[in-house]
């Protein structure tokens, strides 16, 4: 369904004629996160009464608790937090775990440094999607993105951080493969193509939601951009060339072999643009930013709506064109309400999840068909996700003096490989069979399941003090951050009680492990 | 075209052992089925660094850019060719020779991108497949066990190969044969194919029957696209395992004298497996012999390659044509870029793109001839330039696939097979029928 492209227009080319220093929108004093979180079920419940839908139940703590570590620090829980966040029966512990694995600084857990971590993938993801050599070099934003998300940096600024970023006037001709620590978001221009043309496409894409790509040579085939648009938005990047992130005065440019100059100008407007001496990206990011410009903060909600729900709001978060205005309705609505938090990113993620939508079981989509609004759908793990929960799982070390995956090229060739096979969109399981191998036969399983290197196995079994039935609760909470229920107890433990020998009981319960790891549940999030 | 799948096939049996008499259009499918041509594949083999074309298949004997390289005449008269390549030589009836490649692309990288994709790296902020996965898309049988792309021991400057937004489903099956042992390079194998040493056969019966409990019992619960995909997944990964692939990855069931004529090297033995994998229904097979940059003591490393090269090309066109395969095999031979033909300071060629040799054969390639020249001194195209596009045109149509069928990338754009203005070399091979085909999705 298309949506009239001019409310697009209008919307953008609004906010360019009224200038972006004129007096901001009355604000109303900003919700909690609490607040948010009705408002969202408000919202949802008066969609679904609409359309007759009756949502899913609430899922259990269990459920809960592997959902939303994973969703905002990345990984499965350790054992022991899952055996007390399980165990504790006081109020508000769903509530508290958010804020906890949002803000908590403290050691050793450093909850909301893993949390920004995480965030700072997923956005490095979004940013420069796919698996190409480029994609791969972005890896060395994270550092900056993960700054900027553990101090909570009001998400306008973070971009206009971005956007406005500059490489000093040094060639950044050479990316390093393996970049860790160096942190100039300036290598955002260079990973996505290191041209003007790039910069304006990458740009308008990831923080305006809108696909310009197409009108680089033609005009759009179905949306109403047209060439101007596209090199209007690229002149505000012709400083970016040969390697140097830097602006450029005047913002012009010429597409090579053209005989027409392009002068810099917001998209949807031909209106060469005014710079009132600031540089033309500063300019640019002024009207992206500006409050009245839906479009931006809607994007930025959108991809975290997509993260957290498994879809966004709107079909494709890349191309807000396409939905009608009706679809967007909801979307627009909280896009304000995060203007209003002055870009506050965790408080919006903190919102939702604390949500009772955000807190329903998964809708059940067994064709390839849309799922109603606001429901969750299942989401697949991304390859980081899958690494720090072996990690996790395994209790492997994490310094490098004691061999750690992380330093020794295994998480890289994890990661690798499940990238060969990574999808942008979380409800997609696109694994293929050498990904498949890799976690069955690879040497990060094979070192799970064998008896005398397993941690995780040696702490379950050598344990005394732990009967049968614990043993195998652990290792399901290791892995699945659940206790197994009675019917599956039975089955496994029938397994390891046909075995009268210690050592093949011992054996039965790595071929357990080995089946949890392999199993769906294990790299998909219900 | 109506291809009978093996679906069809089973509804047949069916209907025949209901005794269900069929009239009209079912006799017909049965007779056409017989009758249906077998699956086509294409083997690429992959020179990694950029061949010197003056010393393979365009030397220059007699002018000062010929160097020492020599000819020998081919089973083709007039066609004369590298003495180090004897037994390809001797095959040039299958083989045609363009010798009026001209590209763009100077680095590895970008090159390398270029040829296995046909486009040109970064266009249009589109991720390209590879031509293994475009082809693994129009050739591949869905209801094959093993993959439909397979690369054997793949070396490549830059990322490319890969299925590109076509996505994983025709991403390349890897057989690495990473080993500095000369004898274990050849014996080439699937990653993580094989169970850890230790592990029992029983243990790891008792592995997947636990899993398919677990499995059985996520799939009670949960429904969705991606857990359904999962399952999918896994059983073929448990069906690789338990089948060893078909198989087809047991060199020594071959003939020790077979295996020899092959070479013993990790090409020809890649070869060899690329002849198994085409039987066994395997859409695209890459084999790569790498070490063609040959910046440097051109010559004898250009001798020491085609030591290599030729007892492995040339036994895969006739160890084909015995087996009855390589009327639907398409065999293509080419590199990034060809090298310059005046030789460096070093008694090296440098990269040259400008004007350099691909050489077809088998399938629907007409043999025994070679297209366009590059003149005396191999400086330029003389006569009958083949843009990228062209070859891919023409790798389509002798493989009989529409060079006009459109993929769709995820923005909905449509990314034609070739790129625009590719013309099939009609002298090599001819224009299938242009109709657009269904979509297979």
């Amino acid at each position: 369904m298309l949506r009239d492209i001019s409310r697009i227009l209008v919307t953008l080319v609004g906010i360019s004629c009224a200038g972006v220093s004129a007096a901001e929108p009355p604000t109303t004093p900003v919700m909690s996160t609490t607040e948010l979180a009705n408002w969202i079920d408000e919202r949802f419940a008066e969609t679904w009464r609409k359309s007759q839908i009756s949502p899913p139940e609430v899922v259990d703590d269990a459920t809960f608790l592997r959902r939303v570590y994973l969703d905002l620090s990345g990984t499965v829980p350790p054992v022991s937090e899952a055996r007390e966040f399980l165990a504790y029966e006081g109020g508000h512990k769903r509530e508290s775990l958010i804020e906890q694995l949002l803000s908590d600084t403290r050691r050793p857990q450093k909850h909301s440094e893993r949390t920004a971590a995480h965030w700072a993938t997923l956005w490095r993801r979004m940013m420069v999607p796919g698996n190409s050599p480029e994609a791969q070099a972005a890896v060395s934003l994270e550092p900056w993105l993960k700054d900027q998300f553990a101090a909570n940096v009001p998400y306008d600024q973070m971009v206009r951080q971005l956007v406005t970023a500059k490489s000093d006037g040094q060639a950044m001709m050479t990316i390093p493969a393996n970049a860790r620590g160096s942190s100039s978001p300036a290598m955002y221009f260079q990973v996505v193509g290191g041209k003007p043309e790039s910069a304006a496409n990458a740009v308008t894409r990831m923080f305006l939601g809108v696909r310009i790509g197409c009108a680089e040579c033609h005009d759009h085939p179905f949306a109403e951009w047209k060439q101007k648009d596209f090199w209007g938005m690229a002149a505000f990047f012709s400083g970016v060339k040969n390697g140097v992130i830097n602006d450029a005065t005047p913002a012009v440019i010429r597409p090579e072999n053209s005989a027409v100059e392009y002068t810099a100008a917001f998209l949807g407007s031909h209106e060469p643009v005014k710079t009132n001496g600031k540089s033309s990206r500063e300019t640019l990011v002024d009207w992206m930013t500006s409050p009245g410009n839906q479009e931006f903060a809607a994007t930025a909600v959108n991809r975290v709506w997509l993260h957290l729900i498994g879809r966004g709001m709107t079909d494709s978060v890349d191309d807000l064109a396409q939905p009608s205005d009706g679809e967007r309705v909801v979307l627009d609505e909280l896009a304000r309400l995060f203007v209003n938090a002055k870009y506050d990113m965790r408080w919006l993620i903190g919102g939702i999840c604390k949500s009772q939508l955000y807190q329903r079981r998964c809708v059940d989509l067994e064709n390839d068909q849309s799922p109603p609004p606001g429901l969750r759908i299942v989401k697949t793990l991304t390859p980081e996700q899958i690494f720090n929960s072996l990690e996790q799982a395994l209790a492997l070390p994490v310094a490098r003096a004691d061999g750690s995956a992380r330093f020794n090229g295994l998480r890289a060739q994890l990661i690798s490989r499940m990238n060969e096979a990574a999808s942008n969109r979380p409800d997609e399981f696109r694994a293929g069979i050498p990904q498949a191998l890799l976690l069955m036969n690879g040497q990060l399983t094979t070192d799970a399941t064998d008896l005398d290197r397993s941690r995780t196995l040696r702490g379950v079994l050598d344990a005394p003090f732990l009967n049968t039935e614990e043993k195998l609760t652990t290792l399901y909470l290791a892995a699945l951050s659940r206790i197994p229920r009675a019917d599956e107890q039975k089955f496994l433990l029938d397994h390891v009680s046909r075995q009268e020998q210690i050592n093949k009981q011992n054996q039965a319960f790595a071929e357990i492990f080995w089946a949890i790891l392999n199993s769906p549940e294990f790299v998909l999030e219900k | 075209m109506s291809r009978i799948t093996r679906r069809d096939f089973a509804k047949l049996s069916l209907a025949s052992a209901l005794g269900v008499s069929f009239s009209g259009r079912l006799p017909a499918l049965v007779r056409a089925a017989e009758a249906a041509p077998q699956h086509k594949s294409v083997i690429l083999l992959w020179m990694a660094g950029g061949p010197s074309q003056t010393d393979t298949f365009d030397l220059k004997v007699g002018h000062p850019n010929g160097g020492p390289s020599q000819s020998i005449e081919s089973a083709v008269p007039g066609i004369q060719i590298s003495e180090h390549l004897p037994g390809v030589a001797k095959q040039m009836k299958e083989l045609a020779i363009i010798r009026s490649l001209t590209t763009a692309e100077g680095d590895h990288d970008r090159a390398t991108r270029l040829m296995l994709t046909g486009h040109r790296p970064g266009q249009e902020g589109v991720n390209y497949p590879s031509l293994g996965s475009l082809f693994a898309r129009q050739l591949g049988d869905e209801s094959s066990d093993l993959p439909h792309y397979v690369s054997v021991s793949p070396f490549r400057f830059g990322d490319a190969g890969g299925p590109g937004f076509l996505g994983p489903n025709y991403a390349p099956l890897v057989v690495s044969g990473d080993s500095s042992d000369p004898e274990a390079r050849a014996n080439l194998t699937i990653e993580n194919l094989k169970p850890p040493a230790g592990v029992s056969k029983e243990s790891i019966e008792k592995r997947f029957e636990l899993s398919k409990f677990l499995q059985d019992d996520f799939h009670k619960s949960v429904k969705s696209q991606s857990a359904k995909a999962h399952k999918a997944n896994f059983e073929r990964a448990e069906r690789m395992i338990a089948t060893n692939a078909k198989g087809a990855f047991k060199l020594d069931e071959e003939p020790a004298a077979l295996r020899d004529s092959y070479g013993r090297s990790r090409f020809g033995q890649g070869c060899l497996l690329a002849r198994r994998l085409v039987e066994r229904g395997v859409a695209f097979v890459e084999v790569t012999l790498e070490g063609w940059d040959t910046h440097a003591d051109n010559f004898n490393a250009v001798k020491r390659l085609s030591e290599m090269l030729d007892p492995g090309w040339s036994t895969l066109i006739s160890d084909l044509r015995d087996k009855g395969l390589l009327s639907s095999t398409l065999i293509v031979w080419m590199g990034e870029f060809g090298r310059t033909p005046k030789i460096n300071m070093t008694t090296g060629r440098d990269h040259f793109p400008l004007a350099w040799s691909t050489v077809l054969g088998g399938a629907g390639v007409k043999g025994g001839q070679v297209v366009g020249d590059t003149g005396k001194a191999g400086t330029e195209v003389a006569n009958r330039p083949v843009k990228i596009a062209d070859l891919y045109a023409t790798l389509c149509a002798s493989i009989g696939v529409s060079p006009d069928h459109e993929n769709i990338s995820p923005e909905g754009r449509p990314i034609p097979l070739v790129d625009r203005g590719g013309k099939v070399v009609e002298e090599i091979a001819v224009t299938p029928p242009s109709a657009k085909e269904p979509r297979k999705s």
